[in-house]
């Protein structure tokens, strides 16, 4: 699909040919949440997209400083990126431990491994299902959330919890693995590569999905960059940058695992089709570093090293981690005599892709920006925090 | 003109393709269940509504430190000397009476970071997840053996007798500053 080259029509008569002013959202089930996109329209063709972000604003930076305790903040770190939590979770975890100096066994780490990249299956499930959904495919999203629905059940017999964990903990993790859960990973793991090829079967190979997708929104690596793009966002548009790679925390550094990047096999380089077949790549990486994981799992104690009381010396940390939408960090200041962080201020990759958005969709199609905003994959709750 | 019917060709092909599949999965077995009919058994650690069982509740007030949204309220009263609680099923002595223990379970954020303090393992999280009201205020659970009339009648004999105890202190004490010259030579 070509883009559109904006000008003035001249139209017979006292026609009005300027611009238009459209409201998308906040109540649009394409926004995936409440986001008002204000677009400057000439006709179809977007001129310019502003997005109002904040309706979902829950002050969680404010909320953090009020705890008592460093433990209380993990539930609000939660419902930052909600289908993502246990790498929120991890995020935060690992940056307080940093604050505290203090080393976890290695049984924790490769258990937080193991559900950072479930959680990493789980939530690019969600992407391409709902993107699918945006593009009027239906039923590739109700596979992807039977698939994920199986996530979710290894989550549940774990923590308890579907959805919002409070799983990672400060030194080690609330629950060691259940009995039950090595044969249900194995049960999945068998089962996931074939309910992929299935969805890539039906949606990602098919002539009206990529043409809907391909060459749409491009975003060429050095806007990415300048932008501060991360995640599929970023390797969509071909740069390998992953931080388990390239800085990895926990035990990132024992598995093979490649960094899919998008090569625009259907379209340009960084079009919509290559950051969402990203993310289905990623998943397949994913499933080899739990497999790996699953293997080495050494035996011990989830809870030695959690600490009685978490009350970090006197300092500033910054930790950065790979969620799946992108690179999330977490900046902790400790005044050194209270058990709350005197400052939390998180990072968020939502926020900070979707700023790109009016770069990539200018010139594009009023329905090009649903497939647009689809790959860019947000979740508001994160955005607005 | 050749492109364009191949592109076409090729667009009936893919939907041909997703067709087959979507038609294979009409003799795969369901994966969805007809919910208030049949339900899920949860697992052990499901996290759902709380639960307290007063009679273990020592009135340490560790599960309301821990709430990050303070959904839990509690209120103790001292025991009097002459008043034994018992011990709970941990074999912790109660010296308090918990004169109230509300939990507002629509402010409840299902985290469980209240179970995990609790020395006598009495507040936990239970398997259940229906329990919707129709006025709000019933989803304050009152965990408490007391009325609030009775709490505030306990309320007043504690402080009674703490003022009977008060008193009791005074008056010997100024018999001896008064009475006895030592005490008085070691005071100056």
């Amino acid at each position: 699909m070509a883009t559109f080259e904006i000008t003035t029509r001249s139209v017979k008569g006292d026609l009005k040919t300027d611009t238009m002013i459209l409201n998308m959202g906040p109540q649009h089930p394409s926004t995936h949440g409440v986001l008002r996109l204000e677009l400057v329209v000439d006709g179809e063709v977007i001129v310019d997209v502003i997005p109002h972000i904040g309706y979902l604003h829950r002050c969680f930076e404010k909320h953090a400083e009020q705890m008592t305790n460093y433990q209380q903040v993990i539930p609000y770190v939660d419902r930052m990126d909600y289908v993502a939590a246990m790498g929120n979770e991890l995020a935060y975890v690992l940056a307080v431990e940093k604050l505290l100096g203090i080393e976890v066994p290695e049984r924790v780490q490769y258990i937080r491994v193991i559900m950072a990249e479930l959680q990493r299956i789980a939530s690019h499930l969600l992407a391409i299902g709902t993107y699918g959904l945006d593009l009027g495919a239906f039923t590739p999203f109700l596979w992807c959330f039977r698939e994920r629905e199986k996530i979710l059940d290894l989550f549940e017999i774990t923590c308890g919890a579907r959805l919002l964990y409070n799983y990672i903990w400060v030194g080690g993790v609330s629950h060691d693995l259940p009995s039950e859960f090595g044969k249900k990973l194995k049960d999945f793991l068998k089962t996931f590569p074939k309910a992929l090829k299935e969805i890539n079967d039906l949606l990602t190979f098919n002539k009206i999905f990529i043409d809907r997708t391909a060459n749409v929104g491009v975003l060429p690596a050095d806007v990415a960059i300048n932008y501060g793009c991360s995640g599929p966002m970023l390797r969509g548009s071909g740069v390998k940058f992953d931080l388990r790679k390239n800085e990895p925390y926990l035990v990132y550094d024992r598995f093979e695992f490649d960094i899919p990047v998008g090569e625009g096999k259907m379209g340009t380089v960084g079009d919509c089709w290559d950051r969402y077949y990203v993310r289905v790549r990623e998943m397949e990486e994913s499933l080899k570093i739990i497999e790996q994981a699953w293997e080495q799992l050494p035996p011990g104690d989830v809870h030695s090293a959690i600490p009685k009381k978490v009350r970090p010396p006197q300092g500033e940390v910054y930790f950065r981690t790979e969620n799946p939408r992108g690179e999330i960090g977490f900046y902790i200041i400790s005044d050194g005599h209270s058990a709350s962080p005197f400052r939390v201020k998180a990072r968020a990759p939502s926020f900070v892709n979707l700023s790109v958005l009016p770069e990539i969709s200018r010139g594009y199609m009023i329905a090009d920006l649903v497939a647009i905003l689809g790959s860019v994959d947000i979740v508001l709750g994160e955005v607005d925090r | 003109m050749r492109q364009y019917f191949k592109n076409i060709f090729v667009a009936i092909w893919t939907i041909l393709i997703g067709l087959k599949l979507t038609f294979k999965h009409l003799f795969v077995r369901a994966v969805t269940i007809q919910y208030p009919d049949v339900k899920l058994k949860l697992p052990d650690r499901a996290r759902n509504r709380l639960y307290v069982n007063i009679d273990d509740c020592i009135g340490c007030r560790q599960c309301e430190m821990a709430c990050p949204v303070d959904c839990i309220t509690i209120e103790t009263v001292k025991a009097l000397p002459n008043e034994d609680l018992g011990v709970t099923s941990t074999g912790h002595k109660k010296r308090l009476w918990v004169t109230k223990f509300d939990i507002d379970i629509s402010k409840c954020c299902y985290c469980g970071l209240c179970v995990y303090p609790c020395p006598t393992e009495c507040i936990y999280m239970t398997d259940v997840y229906e329990f919707s009201e129709y006025n709000r205020h019933n989803l304050i659970y009152h965990f408490s053996n007391f009325t609030p009339e009775e709490a505030e009648l306990k309320k007043k004999e504690v402080e009674q007798f703490e003022l009977e105890q008060k008193m009791k202190k005074a008056k010997p004490a100024e018999q001896v500053t008064v009475n006895n010259p030592e005490n008085i030579e070691k005071k100056s």
